[in-house]
């Protein structure tokens, strides 16, 4: 093969060179031992490093998100099931004639209580069919209807420090019935995202307990377990708050 | 191998010619390249271990669940199913969750699992980027382009194989077919495609792990699903891949 003409694409003879045997046995022995100790190091770095890996997947999705890149939607023929994923057990409808929205965090630096027939008429209502991705890998195709984010910072701005917002639901249960209130945090760069919802409506019917009522977060850019259910209270803030699932040892952004 | 053309290297890169006073060493792989290569164990083995511990939390393959037990996983079908048949597994405490004990990082692991499969396929990405430098310092791409000639190859190399077993059974002789190549067809083959199989993994991953921001990727496999199925099944690409790899490097060199 070596006399041929071999072109760009035609293989070349490998390199070769002569060592004397003792050498190349101790090199031979050298390369081994190396390579065992590259792997222990490789192996404990990986280890030290295994709990920082969430936060550079986090950056990375920070890198990737825009706010004009817009979430593909579908026509109603495309929808499908979504099932009831409360955490926990369903909570018991009797919250709902009660519920309030309390809003804090705001510029004005009092906290706002707001009830759903005010955010229903005050703001206008936003209809999308957007894909729900949860963290376990199954996904539901669900028609939404509700008030932009967006409208609601608007109307009830933020104080100036603010670049998070803590999103509380205080009716959520743990599996056995006990209360377990849930709360996730929100960057307010994907609030502001015109497809990030406070929807109200599921299938064009007012949202029922399973699916959150009265008012539930919808952020089709964050995967499913941001998607708050049954909000309670909204908290601007400067720092990043605490997130249910990031001290579970999920990701603290979970941008998709 | 008793081809006349190419003298058989012993070892991983060299050869000995007892002629000479020195050993002539064979350089037939770029440094970076063998590095690349040797990690992909540790790499892929979390990669797979993870994935089948995220598969578990939501399995593509389901079926309306058993009235008795209320499974509806595949995979925990295949678990039942073992610990049924398997001598000595009759008493295992919980069959559905037997695959995954024993073939990923065990049920109810998926925060865990994420992490692995993040840092794993970070690295990944990375060992691929250094394998193709390797490939291109060392002029080793060469011996990876599929060639004219190797459908015919390919059969020659498949008739060895399928006879190899019954001439050794009949000790009887069976000469390796003989190539000028680095590689043979069937070699060349796998390692052209698994290099490709990786880089279709990688594509399938961010499709599904980023389906909002990565939304015409996800759409080129035909949307979210099915790039779950596609990525499902790459990984099956690297098993049928590495098992007779590591057989045939043990029984051929």
């Amino acid at each position: 093969m070596n006399n041929k003409p071999r072109g760009l694409f035609g293989e070349r003879p490998p390199p070769t060179f002569e060592v004397d045997p003792k050498v190349w046995r101790r090199r031979t022995r050298r390369d081994v031992v190396l390579f065992g100790a590259g792997t222990v190091a490789a192996l404990a770095s990986a280890r030290s490093f295994l709990p920082n890996v969430n936060r550079i997947d986090d950056e990375v999705a920070e890198t990737l998100y825009s706010p004009r890149r817009t979430i593909p939607t579908y026509a109603k023929s495309q929808i499908t099931p979504l099932k009831n994923n409360y955490n926990g057990a369903t909570p018991d409808p009797g919250y709902i004639p009660g519920w309030r929205l309390t809003l804090e965090g705001l510029a004005s630096g009092v906290s706002v209580v707001l009830d759903i027939r005010s955010l229903m008429t005050r703001f206008s209502i936003h209809e999308q069919i957007t894909r729900l991705v949860c963290v376990e890998g199954w996904s539901a195709i669900a028609w939404w209807a509700g008030l932009r984010f967006d409208d609601l910072l608007r109307a009830y701005p933020p104080m100036s420090q603010a670049k998070w917002v803590l999103v509380e639901s205080s009716v959520n249960l743990d599996t056995s019935g006990n209360p377990d209130p849930y709360y996730v945090s929100l960057d307010l760069a994907t609030a502001r995202h015109p497809q990030t919802l406070l929807a109200t409506h599921f299938n064009g019917q007012s949202l029922n307990v399973e699916h959150g009522a009265p008012l539930r977060l919808l952020a089709p850019a964050k995967l499913g377990l941001k998607n708050v259910k049954a909000i309670t209270r909204l908290t601007y803030v400067a720092q990043e708050p605490r997130d249910y699932w990031a001290e579970r040892g999920y990701s603290h952004y979970d941008g998709i | 191998m008793g081809c006349s053309t190419t003298p058989r290297k012993e070892g991983i890169s060299t050869s000995t010619i007892p002629e000479q006073p020195g050993v002539l060493v064979v350089k037939r792989h770029h440094l970076l390249v063998r590095w690349s290569h040797w990690l992909n164990v540790p790499i892929l083995l979390g990669l797979s271990l993870s994935g089948i511990s995220i598969y578990w939390s939501s399995p593509i393959y389901q079926h309306t669940p058993d009235p008795l037990t209320g499974n509806f996983d595949v995979v925990a079908d295949i678990g039942i199913w073992i610990c049924a048949h398997v001598p000595g597994l009759h008493h295992y405490n919980s069959p559905p969750d037997w695959i995954y004990s024993h073939m990923s990082l065990g049920p109810g692991m998926l925060a865990p699992a994420l992490r692995i499969h993040w840092l794993c396929a970070y690295s990944f990405m990375l060992n691929g980027a250094m394998y193709v430098a390797g490939l291109i310092a060392g002029g080793g791409w060469r011996g990876l382009l599929p060639r004219r000639i190797d459908l015919p190859d390919a059969f020659r190399m498949i008739r060895y194989y399928i006879g190899f077993p019954l001439a050794k059974l009949g000790r009887r002789q069976w000469p390796h077919p003989c190539f000028n190549t680095k590689y043979n067809a069937l070699q060349r083959a796998a390692y052209f495609s698994v290099p490709l199989a990786g880089c279709l993994s990688v594509a399938t991953g961010w499709a599904i792990h980023k389906p909002m921001q990565f939304h015409s990727l996800a759409a080129i496999f035909g949307g979210f699903d099915a790039a779950r199925v596609w990525h499902f099944w790459l990984m099956w690409v690297f098993i049928l891949f590495v098992v007779p790899h590591v057989i045939l490097v043990f029984a051929d060199g």
